[in-house]
């Protein structure tokens, strides 16, 4: 379904992705780890369409069709969608007119009706109580005021409602506590489905507990460094990214570098 | 040196004479005194950036006859005072009829009530804060006396609609005088319209006095043709413990100008005034404010939001004068800007003046444009770059949106804003 070849990205100049080849099939789990500043969300941010970035040579397909050439909306409405690691808050428009604009783009794109707002909201509660998020979210401005596990589960709830082909979560796990997380995990593990690609990006093995992988590949300087089963984020646990011959930084610099994509 | 243009000298053309002695001589002597009045220039401070735009026709709109049925302006239902350009159509009018409440055209006045008015008219306003008001009281042709008696209670809306028709050209000069007794409560809308594309000019004042305990909401919505040139303004005088509201929501033209001016007057009186400006193409908007707080513990709340897109010019001045004995006085303004496009210009500045030494004062403006990373959210979800344009934009300004009380108005509103953004954010 997806298909990576030789993708090289820079922001502001400064080349992140050197080459990333990844083929993912539908129904497959993969986890992307590594290190601060490896370009980890910048893939993210690149599949999703964020001009911050450009595209300086390689190839992405979506079941054939060249990804690059096209806008962020049009990406997804043929279901890509991006887990954000630092979901916007956009005071002034509401959670629940958001989600119901968006559900309702894609419903036109697909020669659907649309959903009126006593449907909609049908439909909002239901998904709201399954990532474990009041409904009363719904009614303030998008991620207002919402703590860091509220904003998570937000955007799980977003992939419940617009069931993507394609869901990227960028580091959907961090900053939750334990319970939070297993709301998250249960919400992606809903998303599972043999006709769906998911790609995780991860910093933790933690999240690999609850959501097992099909696939894991370890992201090192802008290329997939190694690529293995399940078993291989054991290892990173283990025993760090050190026998990989990466050396793990440990700093904000990658959070430094995906800021400057927002 | 020529002789600078004086106010006076451009305008000669006689007003209509239908009014009471007592007017007339009103306005006889408020012409004699433009005589050696200037027009604004752009060195005149508060007319720096909209004296280029004023274009005076002495010619009045009202002198020439009115061809066939007003525009929209009739179907509004409920109270409504029709004014087509400039004059009261009464056939038009549904007056309440309560006998608490009395609304009178100027020139159904006695003598001695037509004398009384003229003792008060201006009186809510600083002349020379609002030098163009002065052609309004020199000029006016007619106008309303709306009083309410103590404990009266307007149970709706009161819609006053200023139309100007297809045909005309010339100024306009409505002129409306408020005056709120004792713990009475209106609520009056007043609506600009056109049904023509000629270039008239309007010039309003509208007065309100408001008596202790009164509570007066007042909608202005300035709807005005494309090629009306607005310039309204509106002085407020309040006693003890009365509140004043005000909605400001204004469409761009080739010169809108509105001063508003509230002086707070009496102990625990509070003002809450609201303001949006939406302004395109080579619009000019340019909204003055001035709350002058005298009396202890009184409240001010001001809100003004404008957007300019294309090559449009909004401005926005906002004064607070605290008093020296004006103690406990609590005053809040907020000013915020949105520029959708690089060629437009937004003109901001808020002053305060404060002379007392216990007091809670708060300002802010800013100027910004739409958030890119809000709109990379949005359209990440679908969203077509034309929706999620508009959606940030309604979220600049719906929460005064919101506040308007009459439904009616804020259903015009959003269809204008709608049209707005139709012309604005093209689909890709």
């Amino acid at each position: 379904m997806l298909s990576i070849k030789n993708l090289h990205a820079s922001v502001e100049g400064k080349e992140i992705l050197k080459g990333i080849n990844l083929e993912i099939n539908a129904g497959e789990v993969h986890a992307i780890m590594g290190p601060n500043g490896s370009g980890k969300s910048t893939l993210a941010q690149v599949l999703a369409g964020n001009d911050a970035f450009d595209v300086t040579s390689g190839e992405v397909t979506l079941n054939g069709d060249n990804l690059l050439e096209k806008e962020t909306e049009a990406r997804a409405r043929d279901g890509v969608f991006l887990a954000f690691q630092y979901p916007v808050e956009i005071p002034g428009v509401s959670n629940l007119q958001f989600m119901r604009t968006a559900v309702n783009s894609m419903r036109h794109h697909r020669g659907e009706s649309e959903m009126n707002a006593a449907e909609f909201m049908k439909l909002a509660r239901e998904v709201s109580k399954q990532v474990d998020l009041d409904p009363a979210f719904l009614k303030r401005g998008v991620n207002e005021g919402f703590s860091g596990g509220e904003k998570k589960r937000n955007e799980i709830m977003q992939a419940l409602l617009l069931q993507p082909k394609l869901a990227i979560l960028d580091e959907t796990d961090s900053g939750l506590d334990i319970d939070a997380l297993k709301v998250v995990a249960d919400g992606v593990n809903a998303l599972r489905s043999k006709d769906r690609g998911i790609l995780m990006i991860t910093h933790y093995q933690r999240l690999l507990d609850h959501i097992v992988p099909d696939y894991v590949h370890v992201l090192a300087e802008g290329r997939i460094v190694k690529s293995g089963g399940r078993e291989l984020a054991l290892e990173l646990e283990d025993r760090g990214y050190g026998w990989l011959g990466i050396k793990d930084e440990a700093t904000d610099a990658d959070s430094a570098l995906s800021n400057s994509a927002h | 040196m020529k002789p600078a243009p004086t106010l006076s000298t451009a305008f000669l053309h006689p007003a209509g004479q239908a009014l009471p002695e007592p007017l007339l001589a009103l306005r006889k002597q408020r012409g004699a005194a433009l005589v050696d009045m200037p027009l604004p220039t752009r060195k005149t401070e508060n007319w720096k950036y909209s004296s280029k735009y004023l274009k005076l026709t002495d010619e009045m709109a009202s002198s020439l006859p009115i061809n066939g049925k007003a525009g929209s302006a009739l179907a509004v239902p409920g109270y409504k005072v029709v004014f087509i350009n400039g004059m009261v159509i009464p056939e038009a009018c549904e007056y309440p009829d309560l006998n608490n409440i009395l609304i009178q055209r100027f020139g159904d006045l006695s003598d001695a009530e037509a004398s009384e008015l003229a003792e008060r008219l201006d009186s809510t306003l600083d002349k020379k804060a609002v030098q163009l008001a002065g052609l309004n009281s020199a000029r006016f042709e007619d106008g309303l006396v709306i009083r309410l008696k103590p404990d009266a209670v307007l149970d709706q809306p009161l819609f006053i609609i200023h139309e100007v028709t297809a045909g005309h050209s010339g100024s306009a000069f409505p002129r409306i005088f408020v005056d709120a007794g004792r713990n009475s409560k209106i609520t009056l809308v007043e609506e600009y319209i056109s049904s023509g594309q000629e270039a008239v000019m309007v010039n309003t004042v509208t007065e309100f006095n408001l008596a202790e305990g009164a509570n007066v909401t007042n909608i202005r919505l300035s709807m005005d043709g494309e090629n009306v040139q607005h310039i309204g303004a509106t002085g407020v005088l309040q006693q003890r413990s009365s509140r004043f509201e005000s909605h400001c929501v204004g469409f761009g033209g080739p010169l809108r100008r509105h001063d508003l001016q509230v002086r707070l007057e009496g102990e625990g009186a509070e003002c809450k005034l609201n303001g949006v400006v939406v302004t395109q193409g080579t619009q000019h908007y340019d909204n003055h404010t001035t709350i002058e707080h005298v009396a202890p513990h009184c409240d001010s709340e001001e809100t003004y939001r404008n957007i300019a897109a294309d090559k449009s010019h909004a401005v926005f001045n906002g004064r607070i004068h605290i008093h020296q004995d004006a103690q406990k006085s609590n005053a809040n303004m907020n000013n915020k800007n949105l520029l959708l496009n690089t060629g437009a210009e937004i003109d901001t500045k808020p002053e305060l003046e404060i002379y007392a030494d216990d007091v809670k004062c708060a300002h802010g403006a800013t100027i910004g444009q739409l958030d890119e990373e809000s709109l990379f959210y949005l359209v990440s979800r679908g969203i077509s770059r034309r929706e999620a344009n508009v959606l940030l934009t309604m979220a600049f300004i719906n929460e005064l949106v919101a506040q308007i009380p009459v439904d009616a108005v804020k259903d015009t509103v959003q269809t204008h804003l709608n049209q707005f953004f139709d012309q604005t954010f093209q689909e890709a």
